[in-house]
């Protein structure tokens, strides 16, 4: 579904009520390797919780 | 779980012009949104199609959520006939992006990239006002709450972060 263009302003700025300020000023801290890191250690992170997930899963059938 | 630092790299050392666009270049510009995927724009000219698919041959690339089993194979007329891939990769998901939405093609955007050090690898990376207009251009109701981020993120920005120098 695309949104016109016109519209978009509007839904954006109510967005914007609902973001985080603090995690945007962490971010800006933070250098681009620092960014990057955090990335990838999130990803290793999701990758574990899923493992994890999987595991609980074969063990209760 | 997407390798991030070694599709970048693997990337850069095979020489391959593209562009950092998508949620990588968003964490790079700051954001706090975790992404799960690479997408990078490429240039479609056939030295660097040649090398794409060089780049990836040991990958085994294949169209991500796809049935398993397809004819598909990651070649130069695979590349040339097609435009975006959706991949999935033995080092993650990769997006391939002959386009984007509101930006055109690689050639359109290089000024509108500057070079950053993301993993040790120098790359080109779509700027923040750019990638702003380019998920405004797209108009999905996804890339919303990404889009409000994004412009508070560059807001309340001291001042952009130099460019790394490509020595």
């Amino acid at each position: 579904m695309e949104v016109d263009m016109n519209s978009i302003d509007e839904i954006i700025e109510i967005y914007k009520r609902d973001v985080d300020i603090t995690m945007i000023d962490e971010g800006l801290k933070r250098t681009v390797e620092e960014r990057m890191r955090v990335l990838a250690e999130f990803e290793q992170f999701r990758e574990e919780l899923q493992k994890g997930m999987e595991r609980a899963r074969d063990a209760v059938r | 779980m997407t390798q991030f630092a070694e599709i970048l790299r693997l990337l850069t050392k095979a020489g391959i012009e593209f562009i950092v666009v998508g949620g990588v270049a968003a964490t790079a510009h700051g954001s706090p949104r975790a992404t799960t995927d690479v997408d990078v724009l490429y240039a479609r000219n056939r030295g660097n199609l040649d090398r794409l698919v060089a780049a990836l041959a040991g990958l085994e690339p294949y169209l991500r959520g796809a049935p398993p089993g397809l004819p598909f194979k990651f070649d130069y007329e695979t590349v040339k006939a097609g435009l975006n891939f959706t991949l999935i990769t033995n080092l993650g998901a990769l997006n391939l992006l002959g386009e984007i939405a509101g930006g055109g093609k690689y050639e359109d955007l290089l000024t509108q990239s500057d070079f950053s050090d993301l993993y040790g690898s120098l790359c080109r990376v779509l700027n923040l006002d750019m990638l702003i207009w380019t998920k405004r251009a797209a108009g999905r109701p996804k890339d919303f709450e990404a889009i409000a981020e994004l412009e508070l993120l560059r807001d309340r920005s001291p001042s952009p972060t130099p460019p790394a120098s490509k020595s």
